[in-house]
């Protein structure tokens, strides 16, 4: 029994050693499969035990099966007690045998129990499967690879990155597998010229992730690098604060696109039309709903169209609430045109009817409305990241706002309604017809305010209470930047979100807020009809 | 002129009928009051619990009723506006003449509610999670106290996922900024030190959340292992976590604890980037036990919405409610006091498969669960303690630490001063 | 002129109206104190409170009245005024509660000692002494309408502006007080009141008081506002609202005619909040939210603004209206509520007592003059249009 056990320590540093000098897997006499039966009866810390044994193995078969229980996928059947990989089937599970990738056929739910899983967990994994799948000969799998050591670096590792490192070809894998080798490096005990080189290149790596892998070795490094790592972190730290400006002004500005689609609608409606439109918010609500309904009948009809929903939203959000607005307009408000503070309260009636509408049709919780893949996650420029949906927010709201503005400026429609808003009566004896222009003008407001919700629904609740959150900053909006004018608005918004966004890092986002309405009032104060003000008697009303 | 006078006396006149109209066929049920907004901004999540009420009070009639006598629901519409919470809940106990209330969501309603149920002396149930440090004698707590939700999430970050450095996140009112300064001190009592704890609070249905992230994620790359803990309310959670989503903050790097999200919020949000974030209640739907998968079809068939979900506040008012009917049937009267008197110690089964019983203090034991975010909107339990009592005075606050409640004869009170041995707080 | 008219035909009302008011105050305390809980009189504490509740509205919407109604100040800012009366007298029935917080400190309320307040914040010293109290009541409201009309009305801010910036403030005093650091208990207000001036506040005879100051204060509010519409002061407030240029060529200083109007009525609200608070037991950052402050130009809007009687109607009705719907059918409430404004601007748009003032010839009227209106292509006040009608 003794020398059964010094025997097989011996081995186990003979593979050990030969992993390292030449992985070429599957060379370990341990075979991985029993470990991963072992998976079904181990708690949390058995588990990161075992699969750390079985990233010894350096067996790439394991890896499916480490990712699957990464994902949740992983079941043991109660009959036997064996492992498998589960894939929700048409009925109950389709089992594959883990190692092989055999089929194992159906089984039912209740035959199989959940191994679990938690972020610990899937940390271990996610750096043992990086290990394993180093000298994968598929790129894009090494690259993920090499990003997974990068995020969870281990010493062990180390060796195993230089030998994929020596074998790479591709360059942009390659530079990933030198910033992983110089993490795992910091943390192995490698010499300390080694280690400097390290430090250089993490440097380079930039941005908060170099900052961080920094400074969770300031504590541990050798005395003789500290110096080299605080230059480091000390020019990392400054470029950073550059970075960090930029990314405020990126910040304020999708802040006030978002703002700017709220309030464009409303532009038309309070600023060219002068109504107080207390209703504007429900139909950013209603345009949100379009959106949800679209995406319910695509999921359950055509899910291959998802990516589509948005655009094919659009266009039914717009119908959807121009003709509500076209409804409102022909039921209440042609009766109060001339009564600005009576349109007030009608559309604050109208606004509570809509929103216990909808509540009674789609219930009072959030309706899931999902991001398609365009518009989800983020790109990194220099030391900041912009999310595709603020970037694509951005991009809309200015498209609506000069296509708004060449219909105003350019269409025979839009003549009609300056002419009708400007001089009504004058307007009237020109042979256009007025209330129909009311009437257009209003559901065009409307309309426009149903795709800002389209967009609106990207990033925030789908619920009753949408319209609610957006309606006073939205005549925050339209006022400060001058009632009337669709320039004032741009500008009222885009400033106003970049001023929010800059006190908020200092004062927090509490007293930022306040600080942004108490500036407003203090700026109607010193021009008492805001940035771009019209300019003539009609205003004098 | 007189019609003024008319106007004012038919009004009058026509408030009063209505009252002693609804007052006239009490006699043969049990009325029992439902306060939840059904409109305004917390109607997204109170409307819910008057369902669940409406249905625990059909299956109470389909057995039988209590003591003999249907059950009657009044539910009523507080608005989400907190006066008019107060004035329902006199209207449900002078006018109605309910035997007991179950209602309120934020803690200003409850708040609002209190003195009137002390005044008048009726009982509610209150089914959501709060700051604790209150305790009526005519209130049951039946959500969880900070050391029923926050604390043991805490305890989970720190060690099964070795946090070091935290960031406190909520929206700026009384329930994030009381359980925030008990986890502070909770925290800088096991060693964290102050610089490893940030603090930021945003405000009402705050749906801008680039900086916030960015700062996460910046706290995030000190080389410590990161967690965030939020106390973000209801409205703002689902921008917050989109915006974590796109970030590409994943559980692994800085998982997200979260005290106020549950199936429900879940359900309005693709939960696939959010998978491995965390949440801590007493409850999930996804509890294995028969009693929750009967509960479960009970609801679905009830909503016949097959896509229903249940949630943490659900089980906390089912467990409230059952614990009434028990006390109710061992007193043989719904009378307040008696009521009062024999419902501490009443053991129900709670939905997690155990059961939980009312203590002297009026809150009630549950086991604590940590369960991650699964890609279904689901939770997946990752670990769940054993029954712990809900702890009303803080012992991390230096104020309240030797406060205690018992609402048991002879000591009856709720603010027991263990150091000087008085009722009364301070002990003046 | 209508304003001569108005007055003429309204001064008989104002008397009947404030007579109506002080037997209510002295009947309803009567009726609820002295008669068995079973007798057909009886008016139970509920009713009374509710009741009180809505007095202390009528006041509020009363003070909109004068500035909007006369003045043509739309204000969608009057709820901040009225919480901040509330908070004056809500801190002062904090200090009031003494060592019987659960906490047992005697000077510091009860979510200061779990926040973790050493001392008391200097704002509140001296609300324990009701003197102190009652003038901060008036002060704070009337200060903050000084200042913040000083400023808007010297830059002659008006119409949809001033609406909106006034909205503006009420919502960010909301956001401030929600914060916990204001030192006003963040959301969950003030609450948990013990007694007043050493009177119980939960007390039959206490509420009973209450509800007769109510309806005595809003009796003498009402005597005032009368006054001054009725002075010649009051003539020129009129014309400031139809015709502002006008009256600014005449030489008047239109600035401090509104001043002067928009601080009376601020202290009216702060008034109304300082009744409303010990009466309902809870003040908190809810009452500054701007949905609060369009609701009391509802009020005002359905009992008839300009008219003084109108906005105690439309405050009661509306609100006995919101009492009964969201206790019977509460899923219709919003509806109900909905549909009040709607029919109100399309179809009485003077409110139910200018309505019923004109009777039907004036409602003729006045579908010929919005017609006229329509037809004349500028944007003209609602005064102009009852000019044209008249």
């Amino acid at each position: 029994m003794q020398d059964n056990k010094l025997l097989r320590a011996f081995w186990l540093i003979l593979i050990l050693s030969f992993s390292v000098s030449a992985p070429c897997f599957a060379q370990s006499g341990a075979d991985p499969k029993p470990l991963i039966d072992a998976l079904a009866k181990a708690d949390f810390s058995e588990a990161e035990r075992l699969i750390g044994e079985i990233a010894l193995t350096g067996d790439v078969r394991a890896v499916p099966a480490l990712e699957a229980f990464s994902e949740g996928d992983l079941y043991v059947r109660k009959a036997d007690g064996l492992v498998f990989i589960g894939k929700a089937g048409d009925d109950g599970l389709e089992l594959i045998e883990p190692i092989t990738g055999v089929s194992a056929g159906p089984a039912p739910k209740s035959a199989l129990t959940k191994i679990k899983i938690n972020n610990n967990l899937r940390r271990v994994i996610s750096s043992a499967a990086g290990g394993l799948t180093l000298l994968s000969p598929d790129r894009s799998v090494r690259l993920s690879a090499a990003n997974a050591v990068l995020s969870s670096p281990s010493a062990e590792n180390l060796d195993l990155v230089e030998t994929a490192l020596a074998k790479e070809t591709d360059p942009e894998v390659k530079a990933r597998m030198t910033e992983a080798r110089a993490v795992s490096v910091l943390s192995s005990d490698r010499s300390v010229d080694d280690k400097r080189d390290a430090i250089r290149t993490i440097k380079t790596i930039g941005g908060n992730d170099a900052l961080s892998i920094l400074s969770a070795v300031s504590g541990s490094i050798d005395a003789s690098l500290k110096g080299d790592l605080d230059a480091a972190l000390a020019a990392l730290q400054s470029k950073q604060k550059l970075w960090d400006m930029a990314q405020n002004v990126w910040y304020g500005l999708s802040l006030g696109s978002v703002l700017l689609l709220a309030a464009i609608g409303l532009a038309i409606t309070f600023g060219v039309m002068g109504i107080i439109n207390m209703a504007h918010g429900e139909m950013v609500m209603l345009g949100a709903y379009s959106t949800f309904m679209v995406q319910d009948l695509i999921r359950d009809h055509a899910p291959g169209l998802f990516d589509w929903s948005l655009t094919i939203a659009l266009p039914v959000a717009f119908l959807v609430t121009g003709a509500v607005g076209l409804v409102i307009e022909r039921a209440v408000i042609r009766f109060l045109y001339g009564r600005p503070l009576e349109t007030l309260l009608a559309t604050w009636g109208v606004s509570l009817i809509l929103q216990q509408t909808i509540r009674s049709i789609f219930g009072p919780t959030n309706q899931e409305v999902g991001n398609p893949s365009w518009m989800s996650g983020s790109f990194p420029v220099g030391g900041m990241t912009i999310t595709w949906n603020r970037m694509w927010i951005i991009v809309f709201s200015l498209t609506i706002f000069f296509t708004l503005l060449v219909v105003m400026k350019k269409s025979a429609y839009g003549l009609s309604m300056r002419a009708v808003t400007q001089n009504r009566r004058m307007a009237s004896s020109m042979g256009i017809r007025t209330p129909w222009v009311d009437a257009l003008t209003f559901a065009l407001g409307s309309g426009i305010a149903g795709i800002a919700g389209v967009a609106l629904s990207q990033i925030d609740n789908v619920s009753p209470n949408l319209g609610q959150s957006y309606i006073i900053d939205s005549f925050m909006v339209v006022v400060f930047g001058g009632v009337g004018n669709l320039w004032g608005t741009l500008v009222g918004a885009l400033s106003l979100g970049v001023l929010n966004k800059f006190l908020e890092p200092s004062v927090g986002a509490v007293l930022g807020k306040i600080l942004v309405l108490v500036l407003i009032i203090l700026f109607i104060q010193k021009r008492p009809r805001g940035l771009f003000a019209l300019k003539g008697r009609a205003v004098e009303a | 002129m007189a019609f003024t006078a008319k106007l004012g006396g038919a009004l009058l006149a026509a408030v009063m009928s209505t009252s002693a109209l609804s007052s006239a066929y009490a006699a043969d049920t049990i009325k029992v009051g439902v306060l939840h907004s059904l409109s305004g901004t917390m109607a997204i999540s109170e409307t819910t619990l008057k369902d669940v009420m409406l249905m625990l009070i059909e299956e109470q009639n389909k057995k039988g009723g209590l003591l003999g006598k249907k059950l009657e629901a009044v539910v009523v519409d507080p608005a989400s506006d907190w006066p008019l919470f107060a004035e329902k809940a006199r209207q449900l106990i002078s006018k109605d003449k309910v035997a007991a209330v179950f209602g309120c969501w934020t803690s200003s309603s409850r708040k609002s509610v209190l003195p009137v149920f002390e005044e008048l002396n009726s009982i509610l149930f209150y089914p959501v999670q709060y700051e604790g440090e209150e305790s009526s004698r005519n209130i049951f707590y039946t959500g969880a106290a900070p050391n029923q939700q926050a604390i043991p999430a805490v305890d989970y970050l720190a060690e099964t996922e070795g946090v070091k450095r935290w960031v406190l996140e909520g929206t700026d009112y009384v329930y994030p900024q009381t359980t925030n300064k008990i986890l502070k001190a909770y925290l800088m009592s096991k060693g964290v030190a102050e610089s490893d704890i940030l603090i930021n609070y945003t405000p009402f249905g705050f749906s801008d959340w680039q900086t916030e992230v960015s700062k996460i994620k910046s706290f995030g790359s000190a080389g410590k292992k990161t967690a965030v803990v939020s106390t973000i309310n209801g409205d703002a959670n689902v921008p917050f976590y989109k915006e974590l989503g796109n970030q590409g903050i994943k559980a692994k790097d800085i998982p997200v604890v979260a005290f106020s999200v549950g199936e429900e919020e879940l359900a309005g949000l693709d939960t696939k980037p959010l998978v491995g974030h965390l949440a801590a209640w007493n409850y999930f739907q996804s509890v294995d036990a028969p009693v929750n998968a009967e509960f479960i079809k009970e609801w679905k068939a009830y909503t016949k919405n097959p896509k229903r979900v249940t949630n943490d506040p659900m089980e906390a008012a089912y467990i409230g409610f059952n614990a009434w009917v028990k006390a109710v049937e061992a007193a043989g009267t719904t009378d307040t006091d008696k009521v009062l008197d024999s419902i501490i110690g009443v053991s129900v089964p709670n939905l997690s498969g155990g059961y939980s019983t009312v203590m002297p203090n009026h809150h009630i034991t549950k086991p604590v669960l940590i369960g991650e975010i699964q890609a279904d909107g689901q939770f997946d339990i990752v670990q769940q303690t054993a029954q712990v009592v809900g702890d009303e005075w803080s012992d991390y606050l230096p104020d309240s630490k030797n406060l205690i409640s018992d609402w048991r004869k002879p000591m009856a009170c709720g603010n027991f001063n263990v150091a000087s041995g008085k009722c009364g707080g301070k002990g003046m | 002129m209508i304003s001569g008219f108005i007055f003429r035909a309204l001064e008989g009302k104002i008397i009947v109206a404030i007579a109506v008011l002080l037997g209510i105050a002295v009947l309803v305390p009567a009726l609820n104190l002295m008669t068995a809980p079973d007798s057909a009189l009886h008016i139970p504490t509920y009713v009374m409170s509710l009741f009180g509740k809505y007095l202390c509205y009528a006041l509020l919407a009363l003070a909109l009245d004068l500035v909007w109604g006369y003045c043509g100040i739309l204000s969608l800012g009057h709820g901040a005024f009225f919480a901040l009366g509330g908070y004056a007298m809500g801190m002062y029935l904090m200090r009031q509660i003494g060592p019987r917080g659960v906490y047992g400190n005697p000077v510091l309320p009860d979510f200061m000692v779990f926040l973790n307040y050493k001392e008391l914040p200097w704002f509140w010293y001296g609300m324990d002494w009701f003197v102190v109290a009652m003038a901060m009541v008036l002060l704070v409201p009337g200060l903050l309408a000084f200042v913040f009309g000083w400023f808007a009305f010297r830059s002659r801010v008006n119409g949809v502006y001033l609406s909106i910036i006034t909205q503006a403030m009420t919502y960010a005093l909301m956001l401030a007080f929600f914060r916990n650091d204001m030192g006003f208990g963040g959301n969950n207000g003030l609450t948990d009141f013990k007694d007043i001036l050493g009177f119980q506040v939960q007390a039959d005879g206490t509420r009973a008081v209450l509800f007769a100051l109510s309806a005595v204060v809003l009796a003498l509010c009402l005597l005032i506002s009368s006054a001054i519409v009725r002075s010649k002061f009051g003539k020129v407030l009129v014309g400031v609202r139809d015709a502002e240029s006008r009256v600014r060529f005449l030489g008047f200083r239109v600035e401090n005619i509104k001043l002067f109007t928009f601080v009376v009525s601020a202290m009216m609200a702060g008034i109304a909040g300082a009744l409303f608070v010990p009466q309902v037991g809870i003040i908190n950052p809810g009452e500054f939210a701007p949905a609060n402050s369009i609701e009391i130009v509802v009020w005002t809007a359905v009992g008839g603004r300009g008219t003084l009687i109108g906005p105690i109607i439309g405050a009661v009705l509306v609100n006995a209206g919101k009492s009964f719907f969201t206790g019977a059918f509460p899923e219709f409430w919003l509806y109900a509520l909905g549909s009040l404004f709607i029919f109100v601007t399309r179809f009485l748009p003077r409110g139910i007592v200018g309505t019923v003032q004109h009777g039907f010839k004036a409602r003729d009227a006045m579908r010929a003059a919005a017609d006229a209106e329509k037809g004349r292509g500028d944007i003209g006040t609602v005064a102009q249009t009852v000019q044209a009608a008249e």
